[in-house]
């Protein structure tokens, strides 16, 4: 099974608006996953430009679904989804 | 050949302020500079400000003179001598020289300066001028011409009377223990910077002192005539975006040390010549984005958060450890630093949304180029693209 990739944006749009409380992902995930989630920061990411007049940063991508005004429950519950779909 | 200036000083144990001032200024049209050591009788508050008034209007008046030495002997007849003490309120050297290598150098009180070329102590003829007021005060004139490798050092006598009175060493380590110092450095690090030579000199007194207690405000300063270490910084994607693959190849090319701050910026670099990018959340301390890696380039930030930092470390001269701290190290590590801007606005950044206010990149820049110039004598070139 292939792993499912986390990207957190860590651009400056993103950061102000709070990636920065995404870090304890970097913690939770391997643990939670067993090593089947891989989850590493990212440069821009360039959400905000494509969602409009207002960003909804900040942004993670979970394979190529992207999680708009990210949390720690959202970022988890969509890579929930992933793993149960790919089961 | 470019003139590398490096200044430390410590002070007198148990003071709170510093009895010696060093003031120095590049003019970046005419490759000039111009370098004053004072250091101001007694220590603490008083020495301080007799130092500070020395070196400034010393400064000013080299400036508006055509000859150091006429500027240095106004100053000489005028100096006050102090009732109690009989001598005078300051001593002083100055240094006025150019990056072809003519130096003209005047010293009145303090220690004879270090000339060193292959780790050799030069003997440098000189002229004396006395006092027309104060027949106790003479004033040394050396004419010089440097060559390529040549240091030059001055200190204060902090530095020579270190140790003084102390069983091994009586009458301090003087000038030959200061000799000593440095050419045991320079034989293991010929290619050392003048900041971190100047660094390691008021190291090494501090450990000779008796518990390491200075007993003097103790300063030198370093010149070092050397190539110029070059460096790039790319930040910002360019207003016209057909010329994004100009740009990246550009900066890629760029012979000397590569930075990258901004995100954007990387991934247009990353993008137009096909280079991977790894972030690393190692160096991510909170408050501000961590550093990434990119193969060819010496280090990549991301943008207005981590300059707007960069700024404030390099007003404080203190930093944290994280990635404007690294940029810091990467400015200070360069003689002559290119900006390339991009003045292409992030419209992400003018979200009402956003609970900071988002300074334009510009203006950062604008502010770093003064601190980088005013502060730190580098040569700085901006382009905006």
């Amino acid at each position: 099974m292939n792993k499912i990739k986390v990207r957190i944006c860590s651009g400056t749009t993103c950061f102000v608006m709070g990636s920065s409380f995404l870090n304890d992902l970097y913690d939770i995930i391997p643990e939670k996953y067993n090593g089947q989630v891989i989850v590493e920061p990212s440069l821009c990411l360039g959400q905000c430009s494509k969602s409009g007049k207002h960003s909804k940063a900040p942004y993670v991508l979970v394979d190529d679904e992207i999680v708009a005004e990210a949390t720690i429950e959202s970022v988890i519950s969509a890579i929930d989804k992933k793993v149960s779909s790919n089961e | 050949m470019f003139i590398d200036i490096g200044f430390y000083q410590k002070k007198k144990y148990n003071q709170n302020a510093f009895g010696d001032f060093f003031l120095s200024k590049r003019y970046k049209d005419t490759g000039r500079i111009i370098s004053v050591l004072s250091d101001g009788l007694g220590s603490g508050i008083k020495a301080n400000i007799l130092a500070c008034m020395t070196a400034s209007m010393l400064m000013k008046f080299i400036e508006a003179h055509s000859d150091i030495k006429d500027a240095c002997e106004i100053i000489m007849n005028s100096l006050p001598v102090c009732k109690v003490r009989k001598i005078s309120y300051s001593t002083f050297s100055a240094i006025d020289c150019d990056e072809d290598g003519n130096a003209k150098i005047v010293e009145e009180g303090n220690p004879e300066f270090l000339w060193i070329r292959n780790n050799e102590i030069m003997t440098p003829e000189y002229k004396v001028i006395t006092s027309t007021t104060f027949t106790n005060r003479h004033m040394h004139i050396y004419n010089i011409k440097l060559e390529k490798g040549d240091r030059i050092i001055f200190c204060s006598d902090g530095i020579t009377q270190a140790a003084l009175g102390t069983k091994e060493l009586r009458l301090g380590i003087r000038r030959e223990g200061l000799i000593e110092i440095v050419r045991s450095k320079l034989k293991d690090f010929p290619d050392i910077s003048s900041d971190e030579l100047a660094r390691y000199i008021v190291r090494q007194v501090e450990i000779i002192e008796p518990d390491h207690k200075l007993k003097d405000d103790t300063s030198v300063a370093c010149i070092y005539f050397r190539n110029p270490r070059e460096s790039m910084i790319f930040t910002g994607p360019p207003y016209d975006m057909a010329q994004d693959n100009y740009y990246a190849a550009n900066f890629y090319n760029f012979k000397g040390k590569k930075a990258i701050a901004g995100g954007t910026t990387a991934n247009l670099i990353s993008r137009e010549l096909n280079i991977e990018i790894e972030a690393d959340r190692n160096i991510n301390v909170g408050k501000l984005p961590g550093i990434s890696h990119m193969k060819g380039v010496d280090l990549v930030t991301e943008g207005i958060l981590t300059l707007t930092k960069t700024a404030e470390y390099l007003e404080s001269g203190i930093k944290s450890d994280d990635a404007a701290g690294k940029l810091m190290d990467f400015f200070l590590d360069s003689d002559v630093i290119k900006f390339m801007v991009g003045v292409k606005l992030n419209q992400a950044h003018y979200n009402p949304n956003l609970p900071i206010e988002i300074e334009i990149r510009k203006n950062i820049i604008k502010k770093i180029v003064k601190l980088l110039e005013d502060k730190y004598t580098k040569k700085v070139d901006v382009t905006y693209i």
